[in-house]
Order: C-alpha cells, then sequence, then structure tokens
C-alpha cells in the first residue's frame, strides 16, 4: 500500500518541469525576481503645466496609474481597448505634423476617441535619417503675442505644429536610447500574442497634484499649493567691474545679451543646442577673448552681458529685468535703464556654415543713429576678420521685424531702443528643430559659434570705443579661444561628459551630469542673493564663469570664501569648491512672472498693470507638482485564468481531503476487521 | 498575477497537506506537536543547507555537475538527518510505551506508530514547500505574471506549486516508509527512500522539462 502512495508522488512528479535552483536567469533573491518581473523602464516625461485660463502637456487622467497594453504605431491604426502606442521618430513627425495635428485635436477633445489611447511612448534613434523633414512642437510664430509689430502671422518657423501647447489628457513618454529597443521587443511579442492569454502591459505613473486636486489653472493652483511658477535665476556681469563706490557717474552702457533656457515636449530632455545655446556659448566665449584685453575700464562707455533664463515661457527673464531696472533694486544695483545705449542680442548661431562661409544676419531693431553706429561696427568687425571667411549682412526688409528673441520685450517695453539681434539666418529660422528634443549638438557646428563669437567681440570692443582710436594690433589679437568652445559644448550639450567636465567642476558641484536647459520653477523665495541650493546648475555655472572672467585683469584680495566676501566690490566665486574672494559685478536676476508677488510663503497673482503692457498677455506660467513619475512593464494574464488557479488550489485540497477520508474509512474498517 | 492566483498557488502546494493535518492529524494533539517539531526540524535542515552552500553560489549553471553534487550532497545531509529523526523517535517511544507501562494503559499501536511517523513526513513536506515554493511567492500576489525562459508556456509560479505539492507527497510517504523500513530491518525499504529522494532531485534539474513544457 505504501508504494501506491509513493507512486501517486511520482506521478505528480513526472509531470513536473524545471527546479527553481536551475534558472538560467541566475536570479539569486526574491528581489531579483520582482525585478525581472516588473521591469523600470527608462521615460522622460511631458509633465503638466498651467497657465490663467487652462492647462497644456501631458498627466495621467485621475489619481491611478495607467496600465494599458503596449501597441507599435501604423498608419490606420483602429484601437479596440485603451493602449499604449509605441511610435518610432520618424512617424512621430508624421503622427504630430501639421496635417495630423488635428488628430489630436479631436483626441485631446474628443472624449470617446481618447479613451482608447492609454498612453503614448515615443522611440529615440541613434541618429536622425536624412529625409527627416525637421520637427518643432513650437508654433509658426513662437510668443506672437510679444511682438512689437503687428503681422504675427508670420511664419519664423515654418516647420512648427504647435503640439507643445496642446492639453493631453494621458500620459506621453520620450524613452532612451537604451529602453526603446525593449519596448519594440516587448510590442513585438504583443503583437505575436494576439490569440494568447497575456499582454506585455505598460504602467505610466504620472500623476499630477493639480489633477489630484482639481486645481486647473494657476492662479487656484498657486492658491492650493499644488503648483509652483516658472522661472530661475538670469546673471548679469559687467566687463570691466563698476565701482560703485568710486564717485564717477554710471556710464553709457552696452548691453550684450543672450538666452539660456529652451523648451521641448519632454520636460528633462531639452538641450536647445541651436536654440539658444549656441548664442549663450557665443557670449561666454565673446567675454573670454574680451576680458583678456587691457584698459577696457578707461573707456567711455561700459560693456554689460546678461543671460536671461524663463524666455521661451513669455521672456520671463528679461521682462523681469526690465522691471527691476524700473525699480532700480539691489539685484540691478550699478545700471540705469536710461543710460542703456543699444542691446545687441547673440540669438541662434550654431548654423551659419553655408558653402564655405560663416553667413550671419544681423536683424536690427529699429533705425537710429544708435543703430546705424553699431551696424558700422559690425562690418568693421567682419572686414577685421576678412580671412576667417565670415560675413554679416542686414536682414531683409521684407521680414516684418526682428524674430522672437528677448529684444522684443525690450522693444515692446521701449520702442526706441536700438541694437540688433544676431542670428545665422534671414528669414526664417534655420534650426529644423527649433524647442524640441532633437535640437542637440549634431545640429549645430562649433566654428559657427566661434566665427559669431568673434564678430561680437571684436563689435563690442569698437562700440566701446567708440570707433576711433582703435590699433588694428590690438583688434586682431581679439581672437576666440575654439577650444574652450568645444569643451562648453561638451559641457553644456552631452551627457558624457556633460556637466562634470572639468571646466565645470572648477567652479560650481553641479547636481546632475546631464544638463538640461528648462528653465525650472522658482524655489523659495526670489532674491537678487537666493540661496545657492535653489539656483541651478547652468545659472550657477554662468555666474561663476562671468565673475571670474570680469575679474581676470583686475585687483583681486583672492581671500578665501565661503559665501560673501568682506571688501566691497568683491564676490566669492568657486564657493562650492574652493571659494576666493574676487573684484566683481556679477549679479542673480530673478526670473519669474512681472504677474507673480511672493509673500509669506505663497505666491499671489496680481491684477495686471496698466503701465506694464506685456503683463496683461502673460500667461504665467506655473508646473504642476507630482510625487513620483515612472514607467514600468510587465506581463499580465487573463483575469479568467487567475480565477482558474485559484479554483484548481481550492480542488486540490478539496479533493484530497475526500480522498484521504475515503482512505481512512477503508483502514479503520480493515483495522476493525483485524 | 493577483491576490486570487497567489492563494490559488499556495492552496495548490500545500493544500492536500492543510486536507491530511485537518483530517488526521488535528484529532490528536501529540501528532500536531509532532509535525510541529518535524517541521521545524527540517526546515533548520534546509537553512543548514543553503549556510553550507551559500559561498559557493551562484554556480555556474552552464555546466550540469555542479547541481548533482549541490542535490547529492543536501540528499544525502536530509537523509542522514532522517536516521537520526528515527533514533530520536525509537527514544521517544521506549518512554512513551514505558510511561503506559507505569499507568496500567496499553502501549502504541502499530497504527500509532504510523501516524506518528505520517506526521513527521508531512512536517518534512511542509518545510520543503514552504522553503523551496511560499518563499518565493510574494511577487505572485501583484499584477504580474512571469514566464522561465525554459518553460514558456507555464507560469513559473504554476511550476514551483506542482514541484511542491509532488515533493510534500513524497516526503509525507517516505517518512513513513523509511520507518516501517527501520523498525522491521527491511532493507529494501530502507534504501528505497534514499533513492527515491535522489532520483527525484535529479530529474526535476535536468529532465523532461521540454517535452512537457511545449504542448
Amino acid at each position: 500500500m505504501k508504494f501506491y502512495f509513493l507512486l501517486v508522488g511520482l506521478f505528480l512528479l513526472s509531470q513536473c518541469v524545471r527546479e527553481i535552483s536551475g534558472q538560467a536567469k541566475s536570479m539569486e533573491s526574491v528581489p531579483d525576481l520582482q525585478n525581472s518581473m516588473y521591469r523600470v523602464v527608462d521615460g522622460v516625461p511631458c509633465v503638466r503645466l498651467l497657465n490663467l485660463s487652462g492647462e497644456i502637456g501631458c498627466a495621467n487622467p485621475g489619481r491611478d496609474k495607467v496600465v494599458a497594453p503596449v501597441v507599435r504605431y501604423q498608419t490606420g491604426l483602429d484601437l479596440a481597448r485603451p493602449s499604449a502606442i509605441l511610435v518610432s521618430l520618424d512617424r512621430m513627425g508624421e503622427l504630430f505634423d501639421r496635417h495630423d495635428v488635428t488628430v489630436f485635436f479631436r483626441i485631446s477633445k474628443d472624449p470617446g476617441l481618447s479613451k482608447n489611447i492609454g498612453g503614448i511612448l515615443v522611440e529615440s534613434g541613434t541618429g536622425i535619417p536624412n529625409e527627416f523633414k525637421g520637427f518643432s512642437p513650437d508654433r509658426k510664430f513662437p510668443l506672437a503675442e510679444f511682438s512689437p509689430y503687428q503681422s504675427t502671422n508670420y511664419e519664423w518657423n515654418p516647420r512648427g505644429t504647435g503640439i507643445l501647447w496642446n492639453t493631453y489628457t494621458f500620459p506621453i513618454f520620450l524613452l532612451t536610447n537604451d529602453s526603446t529597443p525593449i519596448m519594440k521587443k516587448i510590442a513585438k511579442e504583443n503583437e505575436k500574442k494576439t490569440e494568447g492569454h497575456t499582454s506585455n502591459v505598460a504602467e505610466f505613473d504620472l500623476v499630477m497634484q493639480t489633477t489630484k486636486y482639481g486645481t486647473h489653472d494657476s492662479e487656484s493652483c498657486l492658491k492650493e499649493g499644488t503648483c509652483l511658477p516658472l522661472g530661475g535665476y538670469s546673471v548679469w556681469s559687467s566687463l570691466p567691474p563698476i565701482h560703485i563706490s568710486s564717485s564717477k557717474q554710471v556710464k553709457p552702457t552696452i548691453l550684450t545679451v543672450a538666452s539660456m533656457d529652451s523648451g521641448s515636449l519632454f520636460r528633462d530632455k531639452n538641450l536647445g543646442s541651436e536654440s539658444p545655446i549656441s548664442g549663450l556659448i557665443a557670449l561666454l566665449a565673446a567675454v573670454d577673448s574680451l576680458s583678456r584685453v587691457d584698459a577696457l575700464g578707461e573707456l567711455s562707455k561700459q560693456l554689460v552681458f546678461a543671460v536671461f533664463t524663463g524666455e521661451t515661457w513669455g521672456y520671463l527673464g528679461s521682462r523681469r529685468f526690465l522691471l527691476e531696472l524700473d525699480l532700480q533694486s539691489e539685484a540691478v544695483r550699478g545700471l540705469d535703464s536710461k543710460l542703456i545705449e543699444m542691446v545687441i542680442e547673440i540669438g541662434s548661431v550654431g548654423r551659419a556654415f553655408n558653402q564655405g562661409t560663416e553667413t550671419f544676419f544681423a536683424h536690427t531693431t529699429g533705425v537710429s543713429s544708435a543703430t546705424n553706429a553699431t551696424l558700422n561696427a559690425l562690418k568693421r568687425a567682419e572686414v577685421s576678420l576678412g580671412s576667417q571667411n565670415i560675413s554679416v549682412s542686414l536682414a531683409s526688409t521684407s521680414n516684418p521685424g526682428i524674430p522672437p528673441s528677448s529684444s522684443m520685450a525690450f522693444v515692446k517695453k521701449n520702442s526706441s531702443t536700438s541694437g540688433f539681434v544676431l542670428e545665422d539666418f534671414d528669414a526664417a529660422f534655420s534650426n529644423k528643430f527649433y524647442h524640441s528634443h532633437l535640437d542637440d549638438p549634431s545640429n549645430i557646428n562649433s566654428s559657427s559659434i566661434v566665427a559669431a563669437a568673434s564678430l561680437v567681440a571684436r563689435t563690442l570692443y569698437i562700440l566701446v570705443n567708440e570707433n576711433k582710436n582703435i590699433r588694428s594690433s590690438v583688434l586682431d589679437s581679439i581672437s576666440i579661444n575654439g577650444s574652450l568652445v568645444d569643451e562648453m559644448l561638451s559641457c553644456l550639450l552631452q551627457c558624457d561628459p556633460g556637466l562634470s567636465c572639468e571646466l565645470v567642476k572648477k567652479y560650481i558641484t553641479p547636481s546632475a551630469t546631464c544638463p538640461v536647459h528648462y528653465v525650472g520653477v522658482v524655489l523659495g523665495e526670489p532674491s537678487s542673493t537666493p540661496y545657492i541650493g535653489y539656483v541651478n546648475d547652468v545659472s550657477r555655472f554662468i555666474w561663476n564663469f562671468l565673475a571670474d572672467k570680469s575679474s581676470a585683469l583686475e585687483k583681486n584680495s583672492r581671500s578665501t570664501c565661503s559665501q560673501d566676501c568682506s571688501n566691497k566690490g568683491e564676490v566669492c566665486i568657486k564657493a562650492e569648491t574652493k571659494g576666493i574672494c574676487v573684484t566683481s559685478t556679477t549679479r542673480y536676476v530673478p526670473a519669474y512672472s512681472t504677474r507673480l508677488k511672493y509673500g509669506s510663503g505663497v505666491w499671489t497673482v496680481l491684477p495686471p498693470n496698466s503701465s506694464d503692457p506685456m503683463a496683461k498677455i502673460d500667461p504665467v506660467w506655473t508646473e504642476s507638482n507630482w510625487d513620483n513619475i515612472g514607467l514600468r512593464v510587465y506581463e499580465v494574464q487573463e483575469a479568467s485564468l487567475d480565477r482558474l488557479i485559484l479554483l484548481a488550489g481550492i480542488a486540490a485540497t478539496v479533493l484530497a481531503y475526500i480522498a484521504i477520508a475515503i482512505a481512512r474509512a477503508f483502514i479503520t474498517k480493515a483495522l476493525k476487521r483485524d | 498575477m493577483t491576490v486570487a492566483a497567489g492563494i490559488g498557488y499556495a492552496l495548490l502546494a500545500l493544500g492536500p497537506s492543510l486536507a491530511l493535518f485537518v483530517t488526521v492529524i488535528s484529532k490528536k494533539p501529540f501528532l500536531i506537536l509532532t509535525v510541529l517539531s518535524s517541521t521545524l526540524l527540517w526546515l533548520v535542515s534546509l537553512i543548514v543547507l543553503s549556510g553550507f552552500w551559500r559561498p559557493f553560489l551562484p554556480l555556474n549553471s552552464a555546466a550540469s555537475w555542479p547541481f548533482a553534487v549541490l542535490i547529492i550532497t543536501s540528499v544525502a545531509f536530509q537523509e542522514g538527518l532522517r536516521l537520526l529523526f528515527w533514533k530520536v523517535y525509537k527514544r521517544l517511544e521506549d518512554m512513551l510505551d514505558a510511561f503506559a507501562d507505569r499507568v496500567s494503559k496499553p502501549r502504541l499501536y502499530p497504527t500509532d506508530k504510523m501516524l506518528i511517523a505520517l506526521a513527521g513526513g508531512l512536517g518534512h513536506g511542509a518545510a520543503h514547500a514552504v522553503f523551496f515554493c511560499l518563499s518565493v511567492l510574494t511577487p505572485a500576489f501583484g499584477p504580474a505574471t512571469f514566464f522561465a525562459d525554459q518553460c514558456p508556456k507555464l507560469p513559473f509560479f504554476l511550476v514551483s506549486s506542482i514541484i511542491a505539492l509532488a515533493f510534500a507527497t513524497i516526503h509525507t510517504f517516505s517518512m513513513v516508509i523509511a520507518f516501517n523500513g527501520y523498525s522491521d530491518g527491511n532493507k529494501l525499504d530502507q534504501l528505497f527512500v534514499p533513492v527515491v529522494h535522489l532520483v527525484t532531485g535529479m530529474v526535476v534539474r535536468t529532465c523532461c522539462w521540454s517535452y512537457y513544457c511545449n504542448f
């Protein structure tokens, strides 16, 4: 009888398959098993942004995670149930193309159709195919409402689709180069499994606090504390430092500006190589070359350099700078807005290479004697650079005015502002990927940036000398350090070495390696001496770089410091590594909407002021808070199978109970017989 | 795979053992004590074995022989422990019989002895099921399922539960056969149990899965 029992056991065993200890995947613990089952996928999300009238961007529709099977995008795709659509890089252009953008309007406004789009996953590619005509999610005339001229339907950005400004009721993630093949494999497995009982699903965690608390515009979400306003810290520096203690009057100032923030549908994949970082690098390189020129302080004009942030979101940096100048606040002490003679802006200058020559265009902000003087200086600089195949010409008169740039804010404030915007395009952007995650370093050329920087540096020198008594030997000695430009390209536009490069680590301790040129949100109270932890890496780097360069030819005490310096006119640079005190006038200026006020821990929206026409059109952008953002994939089986397994377990138990009861009765009877 | 499936897997592995416990063991408190102490003993033996083998892990899964050594040593250790368990049981049996004589009550019947052996075996089976199946079952209570590369048709947890059920059954009845063999001096029975234990351990590691899995 005992053999019968054992036979039962052996029979069961012969149906068996594989011992746990022999797994080829070499899992060593239950957490390993958990990680194999639930795979975390690297993805960059598109987040929820709000303005005074509503929301844009993406979020989960409710408080729960979105779980949807992964499906590959094909033209004419028909969805039977809510799915996560995996769309490839070149197909994304087609999907988000201006002709199909109505599809998305339908999707976001038609609840029936939007029910079947659970989420979207965008693939990344290692190279952009040549036939790819370009992709720009911004509008055809970005920030047209801030233009100082009327023709707001002029197409500065002909490839613009405007999808950046749509409201999506589902999550959208951009996959990385590593996670894209994983997702493609999963989608392919799903296609094979159409009859099967299991499917691979993607779980999106993009729950936004504004959705949870039902605050769907900036004013209500700021009041509830479920969002924070977009903004950051702009930096300005004067070369040479302004000696405020002396009784000398403020000199007429030549302001050179660039911006440091870009836009993208995906919050953390935001490089903006051509627009505007090429201009930023050109400005920094120009400062570096001018810092080596002797006796700039003895000249009759003052050079001031400013780098604004938040320009993508309604010229937050430049507008706030102008407001601070009006208020003559601490942040802009030493500057006088009435003495700013001209504003020279370095825009997108990375794609000027055209048939052997670097060609630039000067878009002037109006006709005046000051503007003419600026253009003459520019021409003279071009001539002095004669051997280097650089040409600069006036922008076409058929353009309605200056292209979207910080100068628009200056001109709108004061229509008699003179100056120009230096760009590498004439009638329309040469950047095929304006404000997209594809505007990466392959889109620009370092020689173009060097050329722009040379032009600007020499033009500024000529202007500051008021075009007289310029020794051509000094002018010709003003040259750009090409290796500095290359280093800045690798620090500010690549992940390797990224912000961990030598140049950046000399000045600051970066919080991340991959640079992201998104303006971010204003943390804490905005002030001209902010808590350094609330200022983002790029702003801190620019502040330290400009302070270091502007102090190069000054008398510096070089005493060690950690935060402030006791000597007047000195600032503490490299404070995060080994701080030293140098003579420099370099300041942070908070960049946030002029319609916002911070008081006792709460942001309030001010009513529009009649003296500030730009504040009336300011949408007041805020970004929702969130707890976690993540993307996971795993395999699920049909609910019916789960129930079947439960039934099998219960059946095994019940059958065993019955068998044992029968056996016991049988044995008891047999024993009684004995 | 959700809570329903998780409970299903647990019941599949331990349900019959639970049924046996409820119908037979729970009636006699002494048997409950035997099951508990047996479970403890065999769990400790498995922990000692895993402690011994820990420095050698992870094993090179390309070759089969490291696994063969692992299984042979583990089976040998457990069978040795079974012998020890039987010797302790013999001492206990003598003590119980002496006590019964003192209070003029009948000695242990053969069926009582078999029930004690069954309880010991049940403890061994339960320890195996808990150690090898229940300990890895926690992820099964979540929404995802998992398929091992070698068996793409059956969920991994189902496979693990079925193996645990088989081993629980084998261990439960092996103890009865072994105790019978030791007390009768029957060499065949004494050899039968370790051989079956070793063979099933090796079979589960190497054989037959491709045939049964690709249906």
